[in-house]
Parts: structure tokens; sequence; C-alpha cells
């Protein structure tokens, strides 16, 4: 083998583009709403404005601790922006990956080379991995370039694992794109999967929030597991760790779910 | 001597359809063999089964020794693909993905992939995306002969290239040929491979029709025969011709300058020899007779009802 990973080299190659897009998104969103905090959060303008909306919306933006600056970057930006930016890029890239290249005819010129398909999925769930690595990198350090003159004072510690926390999750809803590809050979399949496992997890979080007697269905949702421990208030403590370890388990069972379900399947029909 | 391509009995069935149905036959090394049917006949397919991107239903296929559903990418380093429907990476210039191609597949020789690049008019420092259909198919040539493979397999190479790279193509074929290689490829139609194949292998609706050597099939290939008589045949005339092999389409009297003159119009399959002396007693005032219609042969065989010849192999 001429070198190592060669269709992660190319995947990035060729996302080139989108790379430096998102992680100039997330830089313009952190921009948009950092710096804001000392005039809205600090000085109790924004308090009085949460106590006069519907505790429901509240809970359902996660606005409960919004006065805080760990409080506030987590509603606006990780929990927020930064989840739909990130969601939207994991789902693009993971449709992309493997449902995308076989719709296009792609896929097929790729394993007719000298690639085994265990192969394709493990370096196209790599690249996808990486490549959110990279937006979230950008993310991490605009949240810690900030953090002085927006007043936020997160610790460098927790914005690390705040981040980390929103990579997993993004991750995950960009393999379980990559993995419904993987299985069915289908763009649109991939998208519907990736999509359901972000708009659910979002949904099921605020439902347990707004009702006692709903709770439980926040136990379904993988941003309660990332977000509800206040990771970025907390560090690992509260339970963080545990809910990233449960992300990061599932993640793995979507791998090699991918890797079985390329191997066994007729490619391009 | 090992073939590098070996059909037996190859189906593949989806759901209830039948896409091939028990195809057999053998690409020896150093031979090319093209393989023309209407869309949907099952090339592709077969295409597909070569290189392991599906699996069979019944029968098998040795590809250069190996299962190649079972192989490893040690195998399709040894193959070059080029497929029907060719989809490139649009964002990324052809060098690029030349590059990337040469690190997935055989070891790929600079100077030769330059010189397959020079010989097609390809220019390499565009982006994929820019290029018209015609120089993204010779991108995939390129991709599937510049590691030197044992195994050509491509499918409608020839489609959307000038006749000035189709020259150039069919000559990279001969080189390949003369190397040692050995060249499956597909067409709709057979004007596109009777230069570059040795053999032919006909498929219709998963059948396989007819396979054989293209001089084969160029020598029983209908020609069409034109002569042009002072007189109308007589009923021996005509009895004689047909046994010569002449089957009389029309017969018509035309008015020429030179008085009334009768134009027959017929086709003969095979060679015309048996016909010469009886033409030539009628005296004729003209005689064409035309070049074999290969087309018009194979276009026969797609009419025809049933599988003729499947599970016959040559090689």
């Amino acid at each position: 083998m001429a070198s190592t990973l060669p269709l992660v080299r190319h995947a990035v190659q060729r996302s080139r583009v989108g790379l430096v897009g998102w992680s100039a998104g997330v830089v313009a969103a952190s921009l948009l709403y950092l710096p804001i905090y000392p005039s809205m959060g600090a000085s109790g303008q924004l308090q009085s404005v949460v106590s006069s909306l519907p505790a429901e919306l509240v809970s359902t933006l996660g606005f409960d601790s919004i006065t805080t600056g760990a409080g506030y970057a987590q509603a606006t930006l990780l929990g927020l922006i930064g989840f739909v930016l990130l969601t939207i890029a994991a789902v693009g890239w993971g449709a992309a990956a493997i449902g995308g290249e076989e719709e296009s005819g792609a896929l097929e010129l790729t394993l007719a080379h000298g690639v085994t398909r265990p192969q394709v999925a493990l370096e196209a769930a790599l690249a996808l991995g990486l490549r959110l690595a990279v937006v979230c990198g950008v993310l991490l350090g605009a949240l810690l370039a900030l953090d002085g003159p927006s007043e936020l004072g997160i610790p460098a510690a927790h914005a690390v694992v705040g981040t980390f926390a929103l990579y997993l999750l993004s991750l995950l809803s960009g393999l379980a794109s990559l993995t419904a590809g993987a299985l069915t050979g289908s763009r649109t399949a991939s998208i519907a999967a990736g999509a359901a496992v972000a708009v659910l997890g979002y949904a099921f979080n605020a439902l347990g929030n707004q009702a006692e007697a709903a709770s439980w269905v926040k136990d379904l949702s993988p941003y309660d597991w990332a977000f509800s421990p206040a990771p970025l208030a907390n560090g690992l403590g509260n339970g963080a760790a545990g809910g990233m370890a449960v992300i990061l388990g599932l993640c793995g069972i979507l791998v090699v779910a991918a890797v079985v379900g390329l191997s066994r399947r007729d490619i391009g029909g | 001597m090992q073939h590098a391509l070996e059909l037996r009995d190859l189906t593949k069935r989806y759901g209830t359809r039948t896409a091939l149905d028990t195809v057999s036959l053998t690409v020896p090394p150093g031979s090319v063999v093209g393989v023309i049917g209407p869309n949907g006949a099952g090339k592709t397919t077969t295409m597909r089964l070569i290189l392991g991107l599906i699996r069979p239903s019944g029968g098998s296929a040795t590809v250069l020794g190996a299962d190649p559903w079972r192989a490893g990418p040690g195998l399709r380093r040894r193959i070059g693909y080029l497929p029907g429907e060719l989809r490139l990476d649009s964002r990324i210039t052809g060098a690029d993905l030349l590059e990337h191609f040469g690190r997935i597949s055989g070891p790929v020789d600079g100077r030769f992939r330059s010189g397959l690049v020079d010989r097609l008019g390809l220019d390499p420092s565009r982006r994929v995306g820019t290029l018209s259909k015609g120089n993204k198919q010779k991108l995939g040539l390129v991709q599937a002969f510049m590691h030197r493979p044992e195994l050509l397999v491509l499918d409608e190479p020839t489609s959307g290239l000038d006749p000035l790279v189709q020259r150039e193509f069919l000559a990279l074929v001969r080189e390949a040929k003369a190397g040692g290689q050995a060249v499956f490829l597909s067409s709709h139609v057979i004007s596109e491979v009777q230069h570059g194949a040795d053999h032919v292998a006909v498929l219709r609706e998963g059948h396989l029709v007819r396979s054989a050597r293209v001089a084969d099939l160029r020598d029983e290939a209908p020609r069409s025969v034109r002569l042009e008589l002072d007189h109308a045949l007589t009923e021996a005339q005509a009895r004689a011709l047909d046994r010569a092999g002449l089957e009389i389409l029309a017969m018509e009297e035309a008015q020429g300058p030179a008085g009334g003159r009768v134009v027959v119009e017929g086709r003969v399959s095979g060679s015309p020899a048996a016909l010469i002396p009886l033409v030539a007693e009628l005296a004729p005032r003209d005689v064409v007779i035309e070049e074999p219609d290969l087309e018009q042969a194979v276009l026969g065989l797609y009419g025809r009802p049933g599988p003729v010849h499947a599970g016959v192999r040559h090689g």
C-alpha cells in the first residue's frame, strides 16, 4: 500500500471548502452570541426577559441557568446554534460518505480498487470524526478566546469537556447517517436517520423538561445525556462522563453495524 | 493455461427478475473479448459480478484464479475497471483524482500514466467538474489502464469519445493485448468492438445468445447483393441463385437510358463465392456485393426467441 488511510485523505481533501465554511460558521456564531453576555446576562437584563417567558419555553430552550456565563454559553452556543451547525455538517458528511457515494455511482469505482469494504466503512467513519473534530476544535478555540473578554468565567477544562460533549453528540448523528447509508445505500435514508437522531434527541429532551410525568423520555435523549450534566459548569462531574461514555458506546455500535452492513451487501444493484 | 476470466453458469437474480442466466465464457490472457447487447441485457451486471461488487445467485466467476466476491484487495489491484456510468468527484483536479486512484490500486508508473494522459489529450490540471463528458471518460480510462492491470474490465469504454480518441483507445487495447493483458469490454453496438475484439459474446435479456470469434461472425453476417440485368430472371435462374445462398428480396423493372432493365436486390449470408459463377452467366450490367453487415447479424440475434447458444463456451 502506497500510503496510509488513502480514503480518509481523499475525503478530507474533497471537503476542504466545507471544512473552512463550517469552521467560519462556528466562529461567527461564537462572535455573535458570546460578546453580548456582559450586557445581557450579567447585568440582569436577560433574567428579566427570561422571567417574563412561559416556564415551559424557558426549559425547552434550556435557558434555566442563562444568567451564569456557563449557562449562557451552553444555552446559546453549544446547546442551540452550535448544535444545529454541527448536526447539519455531521449529517451532510455522514450521508455523503457511503449512501451518497453509492447513489452517485462513485462507491462502485472505489470498491473496484485495492480496498476492502471494512476499510471503506472505517475510513469513512474516521474521516467524519476528523472533520467534526476540526470544526469542534475551532469552536473550542473561539470559546476559550472569548471567555475572558466576554466575562463568561468558564474554566478551560470545562470548556474542553463541553465542546467534547457537543462533538460526540454530532458524531452520533453523523454516524447514524453513515451507517444507514452502509445498510441501505440510500442517501435519503442516510439523511433521515441522522436528522432523526438529532431532532428526536432534542425533542425528547425538551419534552422531558416540560412535565414531571414525561421526564422519563429524557432518558432516551442523547442531547440530554450530553448536556443535562451542564459540562461547561461542572466539567466531567454530575454524570457528564457517564453520559458521554454511553454516546461513545453507541457510536462504536454504529461503526460495527456499518462495517458488517457494507460487507454483506450488493453494491450498485 | 489459466484464464484471466472464467464464468461458469454465472447467474444473478434480483428478487424474481433474472438479470443474468447461466452465462459461461472465458477470456484467456492476451485476448480481447467484447460483450454486446441492448440496454438491460446483463452487461453491467456481468462486470459487477467480475469485480465482486455483487454476489452471484448461482454459478461462479473466476477472475485471475480467484473468486472475486471473497478475494481481498490484492485481486482488484490486478484489475482495471471503467464503470458504465462514470461518476467522479467534481471538486478536485484530474491530477488529484488520478493520484487518489493510484494510492488505492496497483503500483503506478508515473511516466506511463503521463504517457496515457498525453495520448488521450487530457488536461489534468482542470477541476473534474469543469470537464466535458468525453474528458471525464478519458480520466476514467487513464485510471483503468495506468497500473497496467492483468485484466481490464471496461463498460462502454468509448461512450462520449470523439473518433480520434476512439482510435487512440483501440491502440491502447491492442498494446494491452500485445503485452499479455486480457480485456473484457462492452458496448451496445458491435461497430465499437469489432475492430478491437477477437471474440464477441452477445447478451440478450440475461442470456448469452452467441459467443464467437469476430471473424466467424463476419463470415456468416449477411451481405447485401444488387444485380442489374437486361432481362427478368427465369424461374430456373431464380431457383439456382436461391440454392447458391441468395435470398431474393425484391425484383423490379426500371427504365434506363439504354432501354429496359431489371434490378434484383437480395441478401447472402456467409461467403458469396457460390454465387459468382451463376451471376457471371447472367451477364449482368452491374453487380454490387457489399461488406458483411455485423450490425445486421447481431440485430438478428437480439430478435431470436430464445437462448440459442446459451452455455456455449469459447476460448
